[in-house]
């Protein structure tokens, strides 16, 4: 559209000339005014000016200024919800009965596409949806209790990623919001087929939890025979399938190789997955395990997993984790820094210190202890026989050699071998007592079934119960009840291995770490069990340390590993250098270090 | 509902303008069902008036602009046809003219003016402390508030015929429907495109 401006019709002008005669002065410029003074009145309008005059005005220049009106360029995004019929009217909820999607939800959690999704027009799909709240109500989706906001934000941090960790501390509720994660996508069709891994002895609590959380969705456990899980991998429509970590490795030809029931060809993969999650992730820390290799082999479409401790030892344990997650996304040489920067969009960290600012608190009491003299002098003559020993193999002393020796110190540092004297037991027995009369309960780990059993025999007043690697799987979930239920059961003594993870203990006031673990995520895991969401007071945890021992000088290097972390997870400069070297195992005892590579504690 | 309400689809369509400084205005217009899922977005390219637009518009740019260009051109690109078009920006209030459908202001849920049927002066559009002209011919007509369910509604007076349309298109949503929510997304949806072009 255009306009032009055109200037309006000049105004007419009439001209009156009154020729007023003036009297001549008699002074020397008489002959100046010779012509008669006049004076011109002007009358401006339209019907004043004779025809001649506008003949003889002057032409008046117009100039047009252009007004347009430009094309307006547009982009136009169409979903796939407005090719599909109407919502019919019987479908349509009642206001009142319940809230709508877009109802004031108690918060609007968006869902963000991830990095790695480019095009405008997928970004838009999710930039475009309602919050996460609103498509949940719509879909029905209700649950048991209200989820935490930072929960329906890892809810919707994991739903669009087809690679994801998700790394929050031990207690915020990853199973959870993988649970939902993983409901959500079933609902929307969006996945089909569903693995889950995890420990063997964390199935039953996932099956639980489901129970909980998504109880409309079917599910089954893969278990039994070769005959049973031949049968179970081969069945079609299953959308939810559990398998714990060894099994798969058991059943690494019904996974990769032909489909099982299927016509035979060879090139066909054996089962296809639209999503697998592993629970537990840092098991396949290690990229050359078998573990590592199978999960790899999996064939499945996204992949997603669930850790709290993403880095245990060194940022190695994320390189084995994103071998499965995004093959060749991470290289060795990275340095943690960058290595943080690379991953961030990947890994959804949080701890309990930024979002549960309402958990009672977890307070850290580091015990200094003494050894007993009976304790001093056996260690005097371990380590001094020990690193004689160590010495005298020269180069042909292995880390095999060190750790023997730092196993047996530390036990010495838990009780003495010859008189059973120990100053940490003096101590946890007082500490039971106060527990114990106050009618709380109290949870014991050590890394040796040997002290859990010696701790049974000797605390058998407060109703101990064990639970470690020694006790039978089937007997494990009736052990954790019994602690629960039981008033007169105050303390239950475990390993850190089976019972690190997986395992909810709201119930317990207290932990011991009666001897320390070899890297700080398991021990982290350990207090978390009982410090998480739904405990009903502090969480008071009790690290016991001998002072002037190997313990002590472990201590630092756990340190060290924390420092690690605070690295990659938090961007932070790191103070030392990372992990437990070669080096320092050996500078443990103050010995020179062979050149033999070493594998480092789990 | 009327025979012509009938054959509309449940949906509705909301139209923003984001104002940026240096590249000018974007438009963008978002058509949900009526369980808040999109089904069409369109957004324009920015638009940036000249110096011409400028003098001779004078106070009626932002409507000619908003209104006209914009919301004109994005309603007319859609191919759902919904109840009513929302806008929360006022001079948008414009596209009115171009629509067979109402265009709905809608007010901050907890704003300071405005009740029940009252009136208000409307507002200058861009920035709202500079006053273009004091003579009250330029300025957009009176708005006439109204609450329906939890939201707070305006139409301009001219059109304030328009209300039993809203008022009975709506009746079904707007207890629960926070009509305010989808302007986040569209902004954002903005911002994404932005992001995709630099």
């Amino acid at each position: 559209m255009s306009m032009h401006w055109h200037a309006p019709t000049p105004p007419a002008t009439t001209s009156i000339d009154l020729r007023i005669e003036a009297a001549p002065l008699l002074a020397p410029w008489n002959e100046f005014l010779v012509r008669p003074a006049a004076v011109a009145v002007h009358r401006w309008g339209q019907d004043a000016c004779p025809a001649e005059a506008a003949e003889h005005a002057c032409p008046v220049r117009v100039v047009s200024i252009p007004i347009q009106r430009p094309a307006v360029r547009v982009s136009s995004f169409t979903f796939p919800e407005a090719k599909m019929p109407a919502v019919p009217e019987a479908e349509r909820r009642e206001p009142s009965a319940q809230p709508h999607p877009i109802g004031p939800p108690l918060s609007h959690t968006r869902i963000k596409p991830p990095g790695d999704i480019i095009k405008l027009a997928d970004r838009l799909h999710y930039v475009l949806q309602p919050s996460l709240e609103s498509l949940l109500a719509e879909g029905s989706l209700s649950f048991p209790f209200r989820p935490f906001p930072f929960q329906f934000e890892g809810v919707a941090f994991l739903y669009p990623r087809q690679a994801a960790v998700l790394a929050d501390e031990m207690g915020l509720g990853k199973t959870m919001q993988a649970i939902t994660a993983i409901r959500f996508l079933l609902h929307r069709h969006e996945v089909r087929s569903v693995l889950l891994v995890c420990p063997k002895p964390l199935v039953t609590n996932w099956q639980r939890e489901f129970g909980v959380w998504a109880p409309e969705v079917p599910l089954m456990v893969i278990e039994g025979d070769q005959a049973k899980r031949t049968w179970q991998w081969s069945l079609a429509d299953v959308p939810l399938r559990i398998a714990n970590y060894e099994l798969l490795l058991r059943d690494r030809k019904l996974l990769t190789g032909p489909a099982p029931g299927g016509d035979g060809d060879e090139s066909a993969p054996g089962v296809h997955f639209d999503l697998v999650v592993l629970d537990e992730s840092q098991r396949i820390k290690n990229r050359f395990s078998s573990t590592n290799e199978v999960v790899r082999s999996i064939s499945r479409k996204r992949n997603w997993a669930l850790t709290g401790t993403p880095v245990e030892n060194s940022a190695d344990d994320l390189l084995g984790i994103f071998e499965f997650l995004a093959p060749g996304f991470l290289s060795a040489e990275m340095k943690p820094r960058s290595l943080g920067r690379t991953i961030r969009d990947y890994v959804l960290r949080r701890t309990k210190d930024e979002v549960l600012r309402d958990l009672p608190p977890k307070l850290l009491h580091d015990e200094a202890l003494e050894l007993t003299a009976e304790q001093r002098e056996s260690y005097r003559l371990a380590e001094e026989e020990g690193v004689v020993h160590l010495t005298e193999l020269g180069a042909a002393a292995t880390i095999r050699h060190v750790f023997e020796l730092v196993l047996r110190l530390k036990q010495i540092c838990n009780f003495d071998p010859p008189t059973g004297a120990s100053t940490k037991f003096e101590r946890l027995e007082a500490n039971l007592e106060e527990i114990a009369d106050s009618g709380r309960k109290a949870i014991v780990f050590s890394q040796w079934v040997v002290t859990l059993q010696r701790l049974a025999e000797q605390l058998d007043r407060f109703g101990p119960l064990e639970y470690h690697g020694r006790v039978p799987q089937h007997r494990r979930d009736g052990i954790i009840e019994h602690f629960r239920q039981d008033p007169s059961k105050h303390v239950l003594l475990m390993s850190y291995g089976a019972g690190g993870v997986g395992l909810n203990h709201q119930f317990v006031n207290y932990v011991f770490l009666f001897d320390r673990w070899w890297n700080p995520a398991v021990e982290d895991q350990a207090i978390n069990r009982a410090h998480r969401i739904g405990v009903d007071g502090p969480v008071t945890v009790m690290r016991y340390l001998m002072l002037d021992t190997i313990e002590e000088r472990i201590d630092r290097i756990l340190q060290e590993k924390r420092d690690l972390f605070d690295i990659i997870f938090s961007g932070a400069e790191g103070r030392r250098k990372l992990g437990l070297t070669q080096e320092e195992l050996f500078g443990l005892f103050r010995l020179k270090c062979p050149s033999e590579p070493i594998d480092v504690a789990a | 509902m009327s025979n012509m309400d009938a054959k509309l689809k449940p949906a509705l369509g909301f139209l923003t303008v984001v104002e940026h400084p240096q590249y000018g205005l974007f438009g963008g217009y978002l058509v949900l069902n009526i369980a808040g899922r999109p089904l069409e977005f369109h957004c324009t390219a920015p638009i940036k008036p000249n110096r011409a637009q400028e003098i001779l518009y004078g106070p009626t740019l932002p409507s000619f602009l908003y209104g006209e260009q914009i919301g004109q051109t994005l309603i007319q690109q859609a191919t759902t046809v919904p109840l009513l078009v929302c806008t929360d920006q006022e001079p948008a209030l414009a596209a009115r003219e171009y629509s067979s459908m109402p265009v709905v202001l809608v007010l901050p849920p907890n704003g300071e003016t405005g009740g029940a049927g009252e009136t208000v002066e409307p507002q200058a559009a861009g920035d709202r402390s500079q006053v273009v002209r004091v003579d009250a011919a330029h300025h957009g007509p009176r708005l006439v508030t109204f609450a329906l369910g939890r939201n707070r509604l305006a139409l301009p007076e001219p059109a304030k015929e328009d209300r039993g349309l809203v008022t009975a298109r709506l009746a079904e949503l707007a207890d629960s429907f926070d009509l305010a929510e989808p302007f986040q997304r569209i902004r954002a949806a903005i911002e994404e495109a932005q992001q995709a072009v630099r």
